[in-house]
Protein backbone atom coordinates (compact mmCIF):
# COMPACT_ATOMS: atom_id res chain seq x y z
CA UNK A 1 0.00 0.00 0.00
CA UNK A 2 1.21 3.50 -0.79
CA UNK A 3 2.37 5.79 1.97
CA UNK A 4 0.06 8.40 3.34
CA UNK A 5 0.52 11.68 1.50
CA UNK A 6 2.21 14.17 3.81
CA UNK A 7 3.90 17.54 3.62
CA UNK A 8 7.18 15.88 2.65
CA UNK A 9 5.54 14.28 -0.40
CA UNK A 10 3.94 17.58 -1.40
CA UNK A 11 7.38 19.19 -1.12
CA UNK A 12 8.85 16.43 -3.27
CA UNK A 13 6.25 17.03 -5.99
CA UNK A 14 6.86 20.78 -5.83
CA UNK A 15 10.64 20.48 -5.96
CA UNK A 16 10.96 17.66 -8.50
CA UNK A 17 8.29 19.11 -10.81
CA UNK A 18 10.00 22.50 -10.61
CA UNK A 19 13.36 20.96 -11.47
CA UNK A 20 11.83 19.31 -14.55
CA UNK A 21 9.89 22.42 -15.48
CA UNK A 22 6.46 20.77 -15.24
CA UNK A 23 3.49 23.16 -15.44
CA UNK A 24 0.80 21.91 -13.06
CA UNK A 25 -1.67 22.97 -10.41
CA UNK A 26 -3.03 21.19 -7.38
CA UNK A 27 -6.75 20.77 -7.89
CA UNK A 28 -9.64 18.95 -6.20
CA UNK A 29 -9.86 18.47 -2.50
CA UNK A 30 -6.09 18.26 -2.13
CA UNK A 31 -5.86 21.73 -3.66
CA UNK A 32 -8.54 23.04 -1.31
CA UNK A 33 -6.68 21.54 1.66
CA UNK A 34 -3.51 23.37 0.63
CA UNK A 35 -5.56 26.58 0.66
CA UNK A 36 -6.64 25.83 4.23
CA UNK A 37 -9.82 23.81 3.79
CA UNK A 38 -10.11 21.43 6.75
CA UNK A 39 -11.16 18.04 5.42
CA UNK A 40 -9.73 14.63 4.58
CA UNK A 41 -8.80 13.03 1.29
CA UNK A 42 -6.82 10.03 0.08
CA UNK A 43 -4.83 11.23 -2.86
CA UNK A 44 -3.40 14.30 -4.52
CA UNK A 45 -4.91 15.60 -7.76
CA UNK A 46 -2.75 17.47 -10.23
CA UNK A 47 -4.00 19.44 -13.23
CA UNK A 48 -1.29 19.41 -15.90
CA UNK A 49 -0.85 21.64 -18.90
CA UNK A 50 -1.41 19.46 -21.96
CA UNK A 51 1.58 19.64 -24.26
CA UNK A 52 4.01 17.01 -25.44
CA UNK A 53 6.90 18.76 -23.70
CA UNK A 54 5.03 19.12 -20.42
CA UNK A 55 3.81 15.52 -20.53
CA UNK A 56 7.34 14.23 -21.13
CA UNK A 57 8.68 16.41 -18.31
CA UNK A 58 5.94 15.06 -16.03
CA UNK A 59 6.93 11.47 -16.88
CA UNK A 60 10.56 12.18 -16.00
CA UNK A 61 9.51 13.87 -12.76
CA UNK A 62 7.14 11.04 -11.81
CA UNK A 63 9.84 8.45 -12.40
CA UNK A 64 12.23 10.44 -10.25
CA UNK A 65 9.58 10.50 -7.53
CA UNK A 66 9.44 6.70 -7.65
CA UNK A 67 6.42 6.00 -9.86
CA UNK A 68 6.90 2.79 -11.79
CA UNK A 69 5.65 3.57 -15.32
CA UNK A 70 5.79 1.26 -18.30
CA UNK A 71 6.61 2.73 -21.70
CA UNK A 72 2.96 2.61 -22.90
CA UNK A 73 1.87 4.34 -19.68
CA UNK A 74 4.60 6.97 -20.05
CA UNK A 75 3.46 7.52 -23.61
CA UNK A 76 -0.16 8.07 -22.53
CA UNK A 77 0.91 10.64 -19.96
CA UNK A 78 3.19 12.37 -22.45
CA UNK A 79 0.29 12.64 -24.88
CA UNK A 80 -1.93 14.04 -22.13
CA UNK A 81 -4.67 11.46 -21.81
CA UNK A 82 -7.55 13.22 -20.06
CA UNK A 83 -7.40 11.37 -16.74
CA UNK A 84 -4.76 9.07 -15.27
CA UNK A 85 -4.80 7.31 -11.91
CA UNK A 86 -1.44 6.29 -10.51
CA UNK A 87 -1.25 3.73 -7.73
CA UNK A 88 2.23 2.51 -8.59
CA UNK A 89 4.30 4.96 -6.63
CA UNK A 90 5.15 6.19 -3.17
CA UNK A 91 1.71 7.84 -2.86
CA UNK A 92 -1.55 7.88 -4.79
CA UNK A 93 -1.78 10.50 -7.48
CA UNK A 94 -4.44 11.46 -10.02
CA UNK A 95 -3.35 13.38 -13.11
CA UNK A 96 -5.96 15.36 -14.96
CA UNK A 97 -5.36 17.12 -18.24
CA UNK A 98 -8.92 18.25 -18.89
CA UNK A 99 -10.86 18.78 -15.67
CA UNK A 100 -14.59 19.25 -15.93
CA UNK A 101 -15.71 22.86 -15.66
CA UNK A 102 -12.39 24.56 -16.56
CA UNK A 103 -11.89 25.80 -20.09
CA UNK A 104 -8.10 25.81 -20.36
CA UNK A 105 -5.01 25.35 -18.25
CA UNK A 106 -4.01 28.94 -19.03
CA UNK A 107 -7.28 30.23 -17.52
CA UNK A 108 -6.66 28.29 -14.33
CA UNK A 109 -2.97 29.26 -14.29
CA UNK A 110 -3.82 32.97 -14.42
CA UNK A 111 -6.13 32.56 -11.42
CA UNK A 112 -3.78 30.29 -9.44
CA UNK A 113 -2.85 30.80 -5.81
CA UNK A 114 0.67 30.14 -4.49
CA UNK A 115 0.82 28.53 -1.05
CA UNK A 116 4.37 28.08 0.25
CA UNK A 117 5.51 27.60 -3.32
CA UNK A 118 2.71 25.13 -4.19
CA UNK A 119 0.72 26.23 -7.25
CA UNK A 120 -2.96 25.70 -6.46
CA UNK A 121 -6.13 26.28 -8.46
CA UNK A 122 -8.25 29.18 -7.27
CA UNK A 123 -11.09 27.94 -5.04
CA UNK A 124 -13.61 29.09 -7.69
CA UNK A 125 -11.98 26.69 -10.18
CA UNK A 126 -11.96 23.85 -7.67
CA UNK A 127 -15.66 24.44 -7.05
CA UNK A 128 -16.44 24.75 -10.76
CA UNK A 129 -14.77 21.42 -11.49
CA UNK A 130 -16.64 19.71 -8.68
CA UNK A 131 -19.95 21.24 -9.78
CA UNK A 132 -19.38 20.03 -13.34
CA UNK A 133 -18.38 16.54 -12.16
CA UNK A 134 -21.75 16.32 -10.37
CA UNK A 135 -20.95 13.24 -8.30
CA UNK A 136 -22.79 12.12 -5.19
CA UNK A 137 -19.82 12.87 -2.96
CA UNK A 138 -19.51 16.35 -4.46
CA UNK A 139 -23.17 17.14 -3.86
CA UNK A 140 -22.60 16.38 -0.19
CA UNK A 141 -19.39 18.35 0.18
CA UNK A 142 -20.04 21.40 -2.02
CA UNK A 143 -22.00 23.54 0.48
CA UNK A 144 -19.10 23.39 2.95
CA UNK A 145 -16.53 23.99 0.23
CA UNK A 146 -18.47 27.05 -0.98
CA UNK A 147 -18.62 28.35 2.59
CA UNK A 148 -14.83 27.89 2.75
CA UNK A 149 -14.38 29.81 -0.52
CA UNK A 150 -16.37 32.72 0.97
CA UNK A 151 -14.32 32.59 4.17
CA UNK A 152 -11.05 32.40 2.20
CA UNK A 153 -11.96 35.39 0.02
CA UNK A 154 -12.93 37.39 3.10
CA UNK A 155 -9.83 36.61 5.13
CA UNK A 156 -6.99 36.07 2.64
CA UNK A 157 -4.03 38.34 3.26
CA UNK B 1 -28.66 20.90 -6.49
CA UNK B 2 -26.62 20.95 -3.28
CA UNK B 3 -28.71 21.89 -0.28
CA UNK B 4 -28.45 25.26 1.45
CA UNK B 5 -26.69 24.96 4.81
CA UNK B 6 -28.44 25.97 7.99
CA UNK B 7 -27.17 28.96 9.96
CA UNK B 8 -25.93 26.67 12.74
CA UNK B 9 -23.88 24.69 10.21
CA UNK B 10 -22.40 27.87 8.78
CA UNK B 11 -21.27 28.95 12.23
CA UNK B 12 -19.70 25.54 12.92
CA UNK B 13 -17.90 25.57 9.58
CA UNK B 14 -16.58 29.09 10.17
CA UNK B 15 -15.18 27.96 13.51
CA UNK B 16 -13.50 25.00 11.76
CA UNK B 17 -12.03 27.28 9.07
CA UNK B 18 -10.73 29.65 11.77
CA UNK B 19 -9.13 26.80 13.69
CA UNK B 20 -7.53 25.40 10.52
CA UNK B 21 -6.14 28.81 9.58
CA UNK B 22 -4.16 28.84 12.83
CA UNK B 23 -2.40 25.54 12.02
CA UNK B 24 0.73 25.46 9.89
CA UNK B 25 0.41 23.84 6.48
CA UNK B 26 2.56 20.89 7.54
CA UNK B 27 0.09 20.08 10.34
CA UNK B 28 -2.95 20.58 8.14
CA UNK B 29 -1.60 18.10 5.63
CA UNK B 30 -0.80 15.54 8.32
CA UNK B 31 -4.45 15.49 9.41
CA UNK B 32 -5.93 15.80 5.93
CA UNK B 33 -4.53 12.82 4.04
CA UNK B 34 -5.75 9.42 5.10
CA UNK B 35 -5.36 6.09 3.42
CA UNK B 36 -8.09 3.50 3.45
CA UNK B 37 -8.63 0.78 0.90
CA UNK B 38 -11.26 1.61 -1.73
CA UNK B 39 -12.53 -1.49 -3.48
CA UNK B 40 -12.01 -1.66 -7.25
CA UNK B 41 -10.51 1.83 -7.35
CA UNK B 42 -7.36 0.71 -5.53
CA UNK B 43 -7.11 -2.68 -7.25
CA UNK B 44 -5.08 -1.51 -10.24
CA UNK B 45 -1.76 0.31 -10.21
CA UNK B 46 -2.62 2.34 -13.30
CA UNK B 47 -5.77 3.43 -15.13
CA UNK B 48 -6.27 5.98 -17.85
CA UNK B 49 -9.29 7.44 -19.59
CA UNK B 50 -9.55 9.24 -22.90
CA UNK B 51 -12.12 11.67 -21.53
CA UNK B 52 -13.64 12.67 -18.23
CA UNK B 53 -16.98 11.40 -19.52
CA UNK B 54 -15.41 7.97 -20.03
CA UNK B 55 -14.00 8.12 -16.49
CA UNK B 56 -17.38 9.12 -15.04
CA UNK B 57 -19.09 6.28 -16.90
CA UNK B 58 -16.51 3.81 -15.59
CA UNK B 59 -17.04 5.06 -12.04
CA UNK B 60 -20.81 4.71 -12.36
CA UNK B 61 -20.57 1.19 -13.77
CA UNK B 62 -17.65 -0.27 -11.86
CA UNK B 63 -17.44 1.26 -8.41
CA UNK B 64 -19.66 0.42 -5.43
CA UNK B 65 -22.27 3.16 -5.13
CA UNK B 66 -21.42 3.84 -1.50
CA UNK B 67 -18.05 5.27 -2.56
CA UNK B 68 -20.00 8.23 -3.93
CA UNK B 69 -18.34 8.44 -7.35
CA UNK B 70 -21.59 7.93 -9.23
CA UNK B 71 -23.63 10.78 -10.72
CA UNK B 72 -25.81 12.86 -8.43
CA UNK B 73 -29.43 12.65 -9.55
Amino acid sequence: MAQRFEYAQAEEIRDVFARHGVRYLFIGKSGAILLGYPDTTQDADLFLDRSEANGSAAVDALRELGFDLTEPQADEISRGKDFVQLRSGPFDLDLVFAPDGIETFEDAWRRRVEVEGFPVCHPDDIIRSKEAANRVKERESLPRLRAFRDYWLRTRR
Amino acid sequence: MPREPEERERREWEAEFEAASRRPLRTRLRYAFIHTYKPVLDDATYRSFASMAEYRAWCAESLPSWLGYGPAV
